[in-house]
């Protein structure tokens, strides 16, 4: 539960961050000329939207955790335990990328931005832009849908993480509590329309860099330290496994 | 022309059937091939108010909700989850299941089912038939599933492949709306609008409406969309899509301008010269469109092939299925089946060779060569016989002078002499003598009293006395005796070719010019890189075999390869002769004399002097002076051949082979679909490195500043040729 807490906080605090692009596209969402029940109702239907989107990369990246961990099978005896050779190299490259994206938010590894804004975020932009004036009530999920695959950073860190997570479930939790955790923020950004203080966003971005660097030091050590390999099970406790 | 119900898709600019989808964007009329460039174009054109792009996109993402929901739970059964005490809950995630699968179903599948029934109507199976049925059999089966509490649903199979091939199709739409973006100005001249100045005041108005007469404001950057005369401003401009040649022009007042050039640099005024749509770049553009809407050979043989292979595959999927019900369960042989229908959509053969074909035109025509029709490419690409005309493809088509010969006079008198006559005179060698006169740096002899006596010369007083210059019979009838020594020169010069005006004054001749052709610069060159490519270079020509062989020494062709005094219907027989074992053999003409010759020809290329293009029989037309871009056209020609190969052998291939693996029941549908789409793409990939060919690199020769005569004169009068022919035009 701790882990699924410590993701949450993550995305919490990584969501200040995202205010520059996301935030901007739920304040173009703007308000519901029917009144404010609708303007929420428009704003939470845009971001279940979005968390579909999220829990279904990490549904799909938890299955390819789990198809490479039980095809490869290779479990080596090592201090009394059996560990999973394939678990252990995911939760290593996992957690580089994490320590990686967290440097990047602390400002000390330069962004690959070409990385980030490749393929197809034209076409993104442009068919968002059009959804957002549209009328229907069903074009804030359509928009939070598109919104949910924009390329970021953040989902790229908790992607990752959701793939050394090895099971199906580990990885749609994971990237919910993460998608759960972007939902104050966002929510708040779209109702209230206020822009936060830089002052505070950049105290956002420092708490969400802490909490990747942590949670990637920790899937780190998973694979590397040899007796921490089902170390997580203590502090989440309910995986059903 | 456009047949009824024939026309281009108006994002990818390709050509569509008679079923086109029909929408209306932007108040315009727009047909469109297929869903996903339906979508794109509303995306990319429609303004936001317009309600449809936005309606297809949220059905897009609604689709996408619905169809993630159910694979993210459709995973967790997959993996096991739902295993021991949980294992209660499946029939109830299949409900789940079922209640999201309902909606996204329709939402997703409308538009297939849609397309299905109209061609179903017309009694036609297409690609989408293929999947409409494998998906309604897989939710039906699912859905029986679920109420008959069986263990295994497959939603999540029919959503995915629905979502997969909208979203290839969404993506292969917009890959190809790149491809059309070469092609757009090119088909820009017909919606291109101008600002008129009207007493004053600026109107905008469609460029169809545009007189002779009429002036014109274009601000830098733009298009200019008339033929004119600079009146105001200075500029340059870019003619790259007249000449092929993209270099900066400079214009001040006076200088004539040419649609579909590019004003770069500062305001220009310019009196238009003629109708709007009568230039020389609206001919283009409908030349352009017309190619585009015609089918090339391979074309037809994908076409046949789709239209067979749907039925086909219907019966392959069923027999598999039937095959396979024998030995595994139900709905494992149901979903061998639907691997089947959907791995075998014919989409990328569709698709293999007009998108390479409608980059490649749109590549040519960006450098000033225009097709007429997409089969001459694939022709050129594998002739090996390149027949060359002489006149006004390999030469100037402007005489020059090449002899004077005098009897008593010094060679200088001669040429002042004739020069200060045919300084008055607009005759072909009037030009060629007053040019050599300036190139000698002669001060040609003032003449005045200057009549021509018609189909003989022209006369004149100089210095008190009578000059004349022309043909021995203007020099018989006045009455002035001809040096026997002249005389048998002449006949010589006169016998291997040559022109010859003789040049009188003070009652007697006293010398004869003699002009010849004169070969380009740069013919020597292309033949040269057209032997490089593998080309066999002849020269069928209907001039006397001296002069033939003349310019065939100066450019390089073999004299073994020349044959001369031909009638067109000879030049044609010639043709026919050497297309031994039934490779094509292309013409190169100017498109003026010899206008059978080209269109008979497998490939009929005119280096255009034709004005009016919709006279013009060849299929290829390289743009006035541009003899120099053929040996890139070839190149072309064969990069495309070879992307369209590529692309069919690709889309053949991989269907083959997907086509087995999913009757032996290797491959899962959503699988299927994900690699069906992605073929698709993978063509337009393929095909879009055409962009990528290299320019063509104007030869050396060109750029150097010429010694002979008349390159420089060509070089500085091809803007005012270009102009006349276009105001003639």
């Amino acid at each position: 539960m701790t882990y699924y807490l410590v993701v949450f906080v993550a995305g919490f605090a990584g969501s200040f961050h995202c205010i520059g692009m996301c935030g901007g596209f739920a304040c173009a969402l703007g308000r519901d000329p029917r009144g404010g029940g609708a303007t929420m109702l428009r704003h939470f239907v845009y971001n279940t939207g979005r968390l579909t989107s999220y829990c279904f990369l990490g549904a799909v990246a938890g299955a390819l955790g789990q198809m490479v961990c039980t095809r490869q099978g290779a479990t080596v005896m090592l201090l009394g335990g059996s560990v999973d050779v394939a678990e252990r190299i995911l939760a290593i490259i996992a957690g580089l990328l994490m320590v990686a994206m967290a440097l990047q938010f602390f400002g000390l590894l330069q962004a690959r931005h070409h990385l980030a804004t490749g393929f197809g975020s034209s076409v993104f932009a442009k068919s968002l832009r059009s959804l957002l004036t549209a009328r229907s009530r069903a074009a804030p999920l359509a928009f939070g849908v598109f919104n949910g695959f924009l390329p970021c950073p953040l989902v790229y860190a908790f992607a990752a993480e959701a793939v050394s997570a090895g099971q199906t479930l580990r990885g749609i939790l994971t990237m919910a509590s993460f998608g759960l955790g972007t939902f104050p923020a966002m929510l708040m950004m779209g109702g209230v329309g206020r822009v936060l203080a830089p002052a505070w966003r950049q105290r956002g971005v420092w708490l969400a860099g802490s909490c990747i660097l942590l949670l990637g030091i920790i899937t780190l050590g998973r694979g590397i330290l040899p007796f921490a390999a089902h170390m997580e099970h203590g502090w989440s406790g309910v995986h059903p496994r | 022309m456009t047949a009824s119900g024939h026309m281009i898709c108006s994002h990818c600019l390709l050509p569509v059937g008679p079923r086109a989808m029909r929408r209306i964007v932007n108040g315009e009329d727009c047909g469109f091939c297929c869903y996903g460039c339906c979508i794109a174009f509303q995306v990319k054109r429609g303004k936001t108010e317009e309600w449809e792009a936005a309606w297809l996109l949220i059905r897009l993402g609604v689709g996408g909700f619905l169809s993630m929901n159910i694979m993210l739970f459709s995973l967790l059964l997959y993996t096991d989850t739902f295993t021991g005490a949980d294992a209660r809950l499946i029939p109830w995630v299949h409900i789940l299941l079922w209640i999201f699968a309902t909606p996204a179903v329709v939402i997703l599948g409308g538009p297939f089912l849609h397309e299905t029934w109209l061609n179903g109507l017309q009694g036609r199976l297409t690609s989408s038939t293929l999947i409409v049925l494998g998906v309604g059999a897989a939710y039906v089966y699912s859905a029986f599933a679920v109420i008959e509490r069986s263990p295994h649903v497959y939603f999540d199979t029919a959503t995915m492949v629905l979502m997969l091939f909208t979203l290839g199709r969404l993506l292969e739409a917009a890959g190809r709306a790149r491809a059309a973006r070469d092609l757009e100005p090119l088909l820009a001249a017909e919606r291109e609008s101008v600002v008129v100045v009207q007493d004053g005041t600026e109107i905008r108005r469609p460029v169809r409406e545009v007189e002779a007469g009429m002036l014109v404001r274009v601000r830098p950057g733009e298009r200019i969309a008339i033929d004119g005369v600079v009146v105001e401003g200075e500029s340059y401009t870019d003619e790259a899509v007249i000449t092929g040649e993209s270099r900066l022009v400079a214009k001040e007042i006076g200088s004539s301008v040419a649609a579909g050039s590019i004003n770069l640099d500062g305001p220009l005024l310019i009196q238009s010269s003629g109708a709007g749509t009568a230039t020389r770049w609206a001919h283009i553009c409908q030349s352009v469109r017309d190619a585009l809407m015609r089918r090339s050979p391979n074309q037809r043989v994908a076409d046949r092939v789709i239209g067979i292979s749907v039925p086909l595959v219907l019966a392959l999927g069923g027999m598999a299925m039937l095959y396979w019900a024998q030995r595994l369960s139900f709905d494992r042989s149901l979903l061998i089946g639907l691997s089947v229908l959907v791995v075998a959509c014919p989409c990328a053969v569709g698709l293999a060779a007009p998108l390479a074909t409608s980059i490649g035109i749109g590549r040519l025509a960006r450098c000033g060569c225009l097709v007429r029709d997409p089969a001459a490419l694939e022709a050129l690409a594998r002739t090996r016989l390149l027949a060359f005309d002489k006149t006004g493809t390999l030469t100037a088509g402007r005489a020059r002078v090449v002899g004077i010969e005098s009897d008593g006079a010094a060679t200088d008198e001669v040429l002042a002499r004739a020069a200060g006559l045919e300084r008055h005179s607009e005759h072909g060698l009037a030009h060629a003598i007053w040019m050599a006169a300036a190139t000698r740096g002669l001060e040609a002899v003032v003449a005045c009293e200057v009549r021509t006596v018609p189909g003989r010369g022209i006369q004149g007083i100089a210095n008190g006395q009578r000059v004349a210059a022309g043909t021995s019979a203007l020099m018989s009838d006045l009455g002035w005796p001809l040096p026997q020594v002249l005389a048998e020169l002449a006949r010589s010069m006169e016998a291997s070719g040559h022109s010859v005006v003789y040049v009188g004054w003070g009652e007697r001749v006293h010398g004869v010019l003699s002009f010849d052709d004169t070969p380009l610069a740069e013919a020597r060159s292309t033949i040269e890189a057209l032997r490089r490519r593998g080309l066999h270079v002849t020269l069928l020509t209907g001039d006397l075999a001296q002069a033939a062989q003349r310019v065939a020494a100066a450019v390089g062709v073999g004299g073994g390869d020349i044959q001369a005094g031909l009638s067109p219907q000879a030049k044609l027989a010639a043709l026919d002769r050497s297309r031994q074992g039934g490779e094509p053999v292309a013409m190169v003409g100017d498109g003026l004399n010899d206008a059978p010759v080209l269109a008979g020809a497998d490939v009929g290329i005119a280096v255009s002097s034709a004005t009016d293009l919709a006279r013009e029989t060849a299929a290829l037309v390289l743009p006035a002076r541009g003899l120099w871009l053929l040996p890139w056209v070839v190149d072309v020609a064969r990069a495309i051949r070879l992307t369209i190969l590529t692309n069919l052998m690709w889309a053949f291939g991989y269907n083959l082979i997907a086509l087995t693996l999913a009757v032996l029941g290797l491959l899962q549908p959503v699988l299927a679909a994900a690699i069906m789409a992605s073929s698709s793409i993978l063509v337009v990939i393929n095909s879009l490195r055409l962009e990528r060919l290299p320019d063509p690199v104007p030869s050396s020769i060109l750029r150097r500043p010429s010694s002979a005569e008349t390159d420089s004169t060509a070089t500085a009068l091809a803007p005012v040729m270009l102009g006349s022919a276009i105001n003639r035009g």
